[in-house]
Formats: structure tokens, C-alpha cells, sequence
């Protein structure tokens, strides 16, 4: 048990780690690259740069659009947001262990600060599994991911949150760890796969929407030429 | 306003089409053009290799990538969509509809997508697919008004426009719309509503004298003249349906003294090319900076009322017109500007009536056209109510995205697609007072006097130009409307 441990918070570890950063790197290359491609063949290079960088901070701090649609829905998806993002990376014991590991590290959570958070990051999770389970809206629109994506992300956070308070997994303590550290694991690898990638992509979003309205010269032609078509009657059914 | 009834709702959906014509297209919608492409047996596949011929040529596909990745499901825009929110079918809601789109690329043009297919057996896009997008995305007018509260940030205004655009290439798209591009693009008039110049010159020519009445000033529609500062493209079916609203933008350009020419050479600026294909819409634009350059126009393009007109010429002329590129301005653009110059003169007991103000999804969505028309209201109108929903956040009137040009759908187009319009208009309405509601927009104009006919809405709608029109004071005697004589 004790190597399985170890293996999961060594190699298994850098390995999903790395695999998520040069996957989400990819992933950013990919549009930011597409973006750029884009904009160079439009043919007017007017875009509203000022209006998208305020659109795309006002989703990246979403407040002020908490009452605009579905709000119980926005507040929840927020908070859980905001679990999501600091308990991994300013929790005490993974500050830690980065320390030790490459020989810096950044400041930490007080413990007390932390357990809330994941408390209330696990029962965020749980709201958001269950407003999509019970929205008939958000179940036709859901694929299998959306499903399991909120379970398996709070599922680090439970066993974490177990970890961190001994006398809960006193008895099963190994067992827990181990689940933890391969949940998140798992977690890792599946972030650039899967819509998580949003957590990259986000800040792109407005841009490409906006320039991709921007059609290149000549496509139409192109298009017709390729599918065999030899002119404009033949175009206009 | 009553909420809609499952009555109400079928006959909205109702499809007056032949049986035999149904089982032939095989497809189940009611306005889609009869085609010989249809007939064959390999749609799906011929619907891939237009999807192919276009990413290939077109800066769809980092668009398409990008929101797989981020499309997060979340339903938001479910509360945005004013059909979904009349017909509260789940195959309306904005996500679902572009879903049936990113789902075809993520099976066939995507890595993943083909080895999973090949490995689970998947058919890909199948008959019943291209039906249902042929359905779907005819039944959104194309408003994006849901990109507003997309916490990814996904167009689905684009992607539907994409998937109209691939239908279109294997010959699904609405008859209306096909007939109209036909006539502008390759008939004899170069304009969707078939009116031949001499048609356009008595009716100039007649609006003129009426000017002349009515104002006691002489106002003329120059045509023709080279080198003007600026030409006016309105949409076409101005000159046939609108006259007040034409005779406001005369007396505008009157007032302002500026040198301005409509081209017989193209006078019109419908482009539904923005609605349904890429190709259509450069190649009217392309038509646009011939007579651009025909007539040495020197400061700009000046578009009538109509959201589609303005959007398509003013973020599309540029990017495809090389050669003269030039300014795009919307009449009420202008307007305002002469207002603040301090050119235009409005008799404010002219009307009285209260009036309410509908933004054009084409010209308020994207912050461009929303203030300019209101200080224009105000400058001459005591009475103006604001809808609840209003600028970038405003309301579709219901048959945007060219569904408007469908006649055949007009009982969907008054009970679904506008529900939601009929409902804010009824808001703004006081009791015992007469009301209009200003439409700037030819396509707006169409469908919101059809939904207050259908709806039975005790308001009047107008252009912004027709109101000017009658309170702007043009003559030095002050005086800003003269009652016509032997009209009666």
C-alpha cells in the first residue's frame, strides 16, 4: 500500500501532471494559434479589442451576471468555482509538498479556511449534479461527461477533506489516500480531454467569436470550385 | 397576452405542403426549396464534403474546435431564447440546436471523434441528422441574443449561420430566400424585389411631389450622381412599401446639405447572404463596391433602415471590398450626427402619440446602433416608453435571420417567434392614448406588423424616418407638415 502511495504522489503524479500542462498548452496553442491565423486573413482587421477584453474579464469574475439567468444556478456554479480553483493550489499540505519537492512553494490556506472551502466545494458539486439531474433542460442538453464530471472532481475533495482530519479515516487512512491521490490523478489527465479545457480557453472565447465573423476573401468561390460547382446558377440552386 | 395553447401551437407548426412533396425533399419542413439534389440517396455524405470543402476554405473550423472544448452545457441560454421560451421544446434551446452541428465535427473531423466512431461502430450523420438541422436552424432567427449570457462564449448566432450555409451548399434553403438571392445576384434587375429602374424612377419622382406638398419644399432623390459624398442603399422593399420612411431619409439629407446619390446600378442593400451563405454575402457586397466605384463615391455608404443591410455592409464590406473600401453608416447614424450638428429642426407638437422603440438584434446587439435613435426620439417626442428588454439585451421581434421573407410561416413566425415581442409591445401601451412602436428595420417592419395584426396589438408600427419625416422642419416659413390636399 505504502509503494502504491508513494507511486501515486511520485511519478504517477509528474507524469499527470506534465500530461495536463503540455495538454492544455496544446489545447490554448490550438485556438490562440487559430485565432491569430484568423484575424492575419480578414480582411478588415477592425475588432472591438476594448468591449472583449471587458466581456471576457466580466466572465472570468462573474458577479455582476449572477441575476441575468439562472441565478440559484449561477451562485452555486461560483462558489463551486472558486473551491475548485484555490483548495489544490493553497491548501497547506500541497504547499508542502511542493516545497519539498522542487524547492519553492507560495503561501497557504489556514487549515480551518481550507476545510470550510472543501466543504462547501463538495456540497456545491453535489448541487450541481443534482440541478442537472433534476433541470430537464440541462439533462437533454447533457452528455455522459457532464454527468460525471461534477462526482469525480468532488471526489478528491471528499477524500482529501478525510485525509486532513485524522480522527475521521483513522481507520482506513492508507485506503483513503490512495483514492485521493489516483482520483486526482485521473482528474489531471482528463482535463485537456474533456470541456474542462475551458479552464484554459476561457479567456479566448469572446476573442474567436468575434473574429470569427471575419470571413476570409474568396471563400464562397472556393467552396463551389471544390464541390464541382462551375458558377453562380449553379450555386443558386 | 394569453399563454400560448397546444392548439395554438400546433397549427403554428402546421405544414400546408403536399405529402408527395414531403416524401420527396424528406424533409418534414414546410418552406424548404425543392431541389435536385435532394432526390438522391447520399445526402449525408454530400452534406460532409461541403462541410469538408468549407473548414477547408474558411475559418470555421479553429471556431468549432474551440467550442467543443468549452461548451460546457449549462443551460444559461435556455432563459435567453424567446423560442424556446413560447414553444418550451427542448430541441429549442440555443445549446441543443448548435449541438447538432459540433456533434458532426466532432465525429468526422476530429481525431478522437473518427477513431471512437470506427471502434463503437458509430454511422455518423445519418438522413435524420440533416433533418433535424434543416429544421432547427430555420427555426432560430439567428438573434444572438443567447451569446450574451454564454459563460463560455459560444456563438450559436455562428454556428447556425455555418450550418445554414453547409444545408446550403446541397441545396436546402428556404425558396424565399433562393428566389430573391436569384433575382439579385444573376436576374435582370440585380435586386430581390424585382423592381426594374424605370419602376424606381416614377416612384422617386412621385415621392418627390409629395414631398413637395406636404413639406412645401422641394426635396429630390439624386440619382446617378457621380461623385457624390455619399450613396444610400436602403433594403429594396422600401421603395415599394416604406415611402415615408424613404421621404424621412430625403429630408434628413436635405437638411444636412451633404451631396448624396442612390445608384440605379444597385439600390438595394438586402444581403441574405448573411442569413443562409458566405459566398452570397461577399458577392453582394462585391455588386455594392462596383457601384461604389461606378459612381466615385467619396465618404461613405449609407444604409436605410434595415438591421440586416447595415450589419452585413457595415462588418462585411470592408473585409471583402478591396479596392474602394469606404465607411458604412446607418441612416439613423447619420441622423443623429446631424442632430448633434445641430442640423436638424423638429416640431415637437407633431406627435403625440406615446411611442415605444424595438432595437434591430442586427444593428443593437453589438452596441453599435442604441443610443443614436433614442436622443433622435427625444429630440422631438414627449411621450417615448422603453420596452423591459432593451439595446444589446434586446428581443428578437421573431422573424429575424430571413425568416421573415417566409410567408408561408407567418403562424409561427407571430405566435412563437414573436410571443415574447407581442408581449413587451403590449407593456408599453397606456390606456385610452394611441401608440406606436418604431421599427427601424425592413425585416423587423414586416414581421412586427404581422404580430400586431395577428395579435390584435393596439399600436401602429413606424420607421424612425417616417416620424421624422413628419415633424422635421425643413421650410423657412417653420412650418414642419402640411395636410395634403385632394387625397380625400
Amino acid at each position: 500500500m505504502e509503494n502504491w502511495i508513494e507511486f501515486g504522489r511520485g511519478p504517477l503524479f509528474r507524469l499527470c501532471f506534465a500530461l495536463m500542462i503540455l495538454g492544455l498548452i496544446r489545447t490554448f496553442a490550438f485556438s490562440l494559434f487559430g485565432l491569430i491565423g484568423a484575424y492575419h486573413r480578414a480582411g478588415e482587421k477592425v475588432v472591438p479589442w476594448g468591449d472583449l477584453i471587458k466581456k471576457t474579464f466580466s466572465w472570468l469574475i462573474p458577479i455582476g451576471r449572477i441575476w441575468r439567468a439562472r441565478p440559484l444556478y449561477s451562485i452555486i456554479s461560483i462558489i463551486w468555482h472558486i473551491g475548485l480553483i484555490i483548495v489544490p493550489l493553497f491548501l497547506a499540505a500541497h504547499v508542502t509538498l511542493w516545497k519539498n519537492s522542487v524547492g519553492f512553494a507560495w503561501f497557504s490556506l489556514p487549515q480551518i479556511w481550507a476545510d470550510n472551502l472543501t466543504i462547501v466545494a463538495i456540497i456545491s458539486a453535489l448541487l450541481l449534479f443534482i440541478g442537472r439531474v433534476s433541470s430537464k433542460e440541462a439533462r437533454a442538453l447533457s452528455r455522459k461527461q457532464d454527468f460525471w464530471w461534477p462526482p469525480l472532481l468532488a471526489l478528491p475533495f471528499f477524500t482529501g477533506y478525510l485525509c486532513s482530519n485524522i480522527s475521521l479515516s483513522a481507520n482506513g487512512y492508507q485506503v483513503i489516500m490512495l483514492i485521493h491521490l489516483y482520483s486526482a490523478n485521473l482528474v489531471m489527465v482528463m482535463i485537456p480531454f474533456t470541456k474542462v479545457a475551458h479552464c484554459v480557453l476561457l479567456p479566448l472565447s469572446q476573442f474567436v467569436s468575434s473574429v470569427g465573423w471575419k470571413f476570409p476573401r474568396g471563400t464562397g468561390e472556393k467552396v463551389m470550385k471544390t464541390l464541382g460547382k462551375d458558377n453562380m446558377k449553379e450555386e443558386i440552386a | 397576452m394569453k399563454p400560448l395553447t397546444t392548439e395554438t401551437l400546433e397549427k403554428a407548426f402546421e405544414i400546408p405542403k403536399k405529402p408527395e412533396v414531403i416524401e420527396k425533399q424528406r424533409l418534414a419542413v414546410r418552406y424548404h426549396i425543392e431541389d435536385k439534389h435532394l432526390v438522391d440517396n447520399n445526402r449525408p455524405q454530400k452534406f460532409l464534403e461541403a462541410m469538408a470543402a468549407i473548414l477547408k476554405h474558411s475559418n470555421y473550423r479553429f471556431v468549432l474546435d474551440h467550442y467543443i472544448r468549452t461548451s460546457a452545457k449549462c443551460s444559461r441560454c435556455t432563459v435567453q431564447c424567446q423560442v424556446y421560451e413560447a414553444t418550451k421544446d427542448l430541441r429549442d434551446i440555443p445549446c441543443y440546436r448548435s449541438e447538432l452541428l459540433l456533434k458532426v465535427y466532432r465525429r468526422h473531423f476530429t481525431v478522437a471523434g473518427t477513431l471512437r466512431g470506427r471502434l463503437t461502430n458509430d454511422p455518423g450523420l445519418t438522413d435524420d441528422d440533416i433533418e433535424d438541422m434543416a429544421r432547427s436552424f430555420y427555426d432560430c432567427t439567428a438573434c444572438r441574443r443567447c451569446q450574451n449570457e454564454c459563460p463560455a462564449g459560444i456563438d450559436h448566432g455562428m454556428i447556425t449561420h455555418l450550418g445554414r450555409y453547409i444545408l446550403s451548399e446541397i441545396g436546402i434553403v428556404p425558396r424565399a430566400l433562393v428566389v430573391s438571392t436569384r433575382e439579385q445576384l444573376i436576374g435582370d434587375s440585380h435586386n430581390t424585389s424585382a423592381i426594374p429602374v424605370p419602376a424606381l424612377k416614377d416612384t422617386l419622382e412621385f415621392l418627390e411631389e409629395e414631398m413637395a406638398e406636404t413639406k412645401g419644399v422641394e426635396v429630390k432623390f439624386p440619382l446617378d450622381v457621380e461623385g457624390a459624398d455619399y450613396i444610400f442603399i436602403p433594403a429594396v422593399s422600401d421603395f415599394l412599401m416604406e415611402a415615408e420612411t424613404l421621404m424621412g431619409n430625403a429630408c434628413v439629407f436635405h437638411a444636412t446639405g451633404d451631396s448624396w446619390t442612390i445608384g440605379t446600378g444597385d439600390f438595394d442593400g438586402i444581403n441574405y447572404g448573411l442569413f443562409y451563405s458566405d459566398h452570397v454575402l461577399e458577392k453582394v457586397l462585391l455588386n455594392m463596391e462596383k457601384e461604389v466605384e461606378r459612381l466615385k463615391i467619396k465618404k461613405g455608404i449609407i444604409i436605410g433602415e434595415c438591421g440586416h443591410a447595415s450589419r452585413s455592409a457595415k462588418f462585411f464590406y470592408n473585409n471583402f471590398a478591396e479596392r474602394f473600401p469606404m465607411p458604412v453608416i446607418n441612416c439613423m447614424e447619420y441622423a443623429h450626427d446631424a442632430l448633434e450638428a445641430g442640423k436638424l429642426k423638429f416640431d415637437r407638437s407633431i406627435i403625440k402619440e406615446t411611442v415605444t422603440y424595438h432595437d434591430p438584434c442586427n444593428i443593437a446587439r453589438s452596441g453599435w446602433i442604441i443610443k443614436q435613435p433614442r436622443e433622435l426620439i427625444k429630440a422631438f417626442i414627449d411621450d417615448f416608453v422603453e420596452m423591459d428588454k432593451i439595446g444589446k439585451d434586446a428581443v428578437c421581434c421573431g422573424g429575424g435571420g430571413g425568416t421573415v421573407s417566409l410567408d408561408e410561416i407567418r403562424p409561427y413566425r407571430t405566435t412563437i417567434g414573436g410571443y415574447k415581442k407581442a408581449k413587451q409591445i403590449t407593456a408599453t401601451i397606456k390606456e385610452g392614448k394611441a401608440h406606436y412602436t418604431i421599427g427601424p428595420c425592413a425585416n423587423c417592419k414586416k414581421q412586427l406588423k404581422e404580430l400586431i395584426e395577428d395579435q390584435n396589438i393596439p399600436s401602429e408600427l413606424v420607421g424612425l424616418h417616417d416620424l421624422i419625416y413628419r415633424a422635421i422642419i425643413l421650410s423657412d416659413d417653420g412650418v414642419a407638415w402640411r395636410e395634403p390636399e385632394g387625397i380625400f
